[in-house]
């Protein structure tokens, strides 16, 4: 499983790095950064992620699986 | 086809004075009747489970918010071109403009602010032990905060509540309370009109920042006027409802206070269980872009589709015990009272600041809260709110 991010649409409300903080942090101007941009999340957090995806207020993460 | 005959239909008429009062019956009975459900009353379908409210608002191209987010035409013509009531592209544009000033990290520096605020606002209240735990607590931190957030000018805050609620009533079905409200809601935006046109609003404020985007050239005057009341309107009666419920639901249940104070890294999932459990906003309206389906049910275009995030709120296929208040359930934050997607509130993190900071001062020296005599509701066709929650507090040691 990817995670995808439009980072356009994110407004930092952080909500998924309090999900799966080993999957997604914020940077210094508090967008989302994917600690696994472009690679596969490992399935120990898979499920941690999906959640993460889940809460984004403003639906900026997308599952690619 | 015609709607009729294709999903199934529901008579009452839910904006009614008892409806709004006891609404919960109304959106279970929705709920099992179907994906989406021809209300009679209102020309609308009526979507209230959680998949399939989820699934709308995640679908902004094919559920449109120009001319859908209210119950009536003139409210619809009234709000057109403003944040909530666009799409696509110019929504996305308008948003920009304000939406980084509510982002988490440009409200880094109001955290000190409002911690502050609610600190000193709790002290007071604890020491007189009874007050009105809606004018008094959950009216007073905003009003504090929130207009000087905004850039509202010192005349005319007195007005600031009674526009909102007008502003809410106007989208409902057009009912006596809408229809009462029409000519405040005129009010309000004049009021924005005139700010724009004089620019009389505080420096270094959301207000300031929308006359300098117009002033780059970013947004045309007209849509400055729109982008004044979109974030004026909904910034008070919103929080204010979740806090009333907030204290309102802590009386009732005291095992659930004693969870909060045990452990107050609990109370942002605890802002979260209450908004679930008596969601500020009821439903807002969509426009069905094109002929489409809602869970399997056909909505052919043009048809308005009321979403009812109260209702998917409490959907027992999403949430166990879903008529149980639990600020120790796990998945509270999936709760879609905030919306979801590009419409998703563009001021919750302002929300939940002034919540949370309120609920932690008071799970520091509150042990119990007792009403003191019967709530009472202040009715409203969009928002869920008291309008008086009299309450005594027990102090702790």
């Amino acid at each position: 499983m990817r995670i995808l991010v439009e980072r356009d649409r994110c407004e930092g409300h952080g909500l998924c790095t309090e999900q799966a903080p080993e999957v997604f942090e914020l940077d210094d101007d508090g967008v989302v950064v994917l600690r696994f941009e472009g690679r596969e999340v490992p399935d120990e957090v898979a499920g941690a992620a999906a959640r993460g995806v889940d809460v984004c207020p403003v639906a900026a993460l997308r599952v690619d699986r | 086809m015609t709607a009729s005959v294709s999903a199934p239909t529901y008579g009452a008429d839910i904006y009614t004075d008892q409806a709004l009062l006891e609404p919960y019956e109304h959106y279970r009975a929705l709920r099992e009747l179907g994906p989406a459900v021809w209300l009679e009353q209102h020309e609308a379908f009526a979507v209230s489970r959680y998949a399939d409210v989820r699934a709308v608002l995640l679908d902004s191209d094919t559920f449109r918010s120009a001319n859908g987010i209210a119950l009536n035409e003139p409210a619809n013509r009234a709000i057109l071109g403003c944040t909530l009531a666009s799409d696509g592209e110019l929504h996305a544009h308008l948003r920009k403009v304000v939406a980084h000033r509510l982002m988490p990290r440009s409200l880094r520096p109001m955290r000190e602010l409002v911690t502050q605020r609610a600190d000193e606002l709790v002290a007071g209240l604890v020491e007189r032990g009874s007050f009105d735990a809606v004018a008094d607590l959950a009216r007073a931190l905003p009003l504090s905060v929130v207009p000087d957030f905004i850039g509202w000018p010192q005349e005319g805050r007195e007005h600031l509540l009674e526009w909102a609620g007008a502003n809410f009533d106007s989208f409902g079905p057009m009912n006596a309370r809408a229809e009462r409200a029409m000519p405040k809601c005129g009010e309000m935006a004049a009021f924005g009109a005139e700010l724009v046109r004089t620019g009389n609003v505080l420096p270094g404020s959301l207000g300031a920042g929308v006359l300098e985007a117009r002033d780059r050239g970013e947004v045309t005057t007209e849509q400055c006027m729109m982008l004044m009341l979109d974030y004026l309107a909904p910034s008070l009666d919103t929080t204010i409802s979740a806090v009333g419920s907030a204290i309102w639901l802590f009386a009732q249940h005291p095992e659930q206070w004693d969870h909060v104070r045990a452990d107050p890294a609990l109370v942002p999932n605890a802002v979260n269980e209450v908004v679930r459990f008596e969601s500020p906003i009821r439903a807002f309206g969509r426009l069905a872009e094109t002929d489409t389906e809602i869970g399997g049910v056909p909505v052919p275009a043009g048809s308005r589709v009321l979403v009812i995030y109260a209702s998917a709120n409490r959907d027992e296929r999403k949430f166990a015990r879903a008529d149980e208040f639990d600020v120790t359930r796990t998945d509270a934050v999936q709760q879609l009272g905030f919306g979801v997607g590009e419409h998703g509130c563009a001021g919750q993190a302002l929300a939940r600041m002034e919540a949370e900071s309120l609920l932690t001062a008071l799970a520091r020296s509150v042990v119990r809260f007792r009403l003191d005599g019967p709530p009472e509701r202040a009715l409203n066709n969009l928002i869920r709110a008291f309008g008086t929650v009299p309450v005594t507090v027990e102090r702790g040691a």
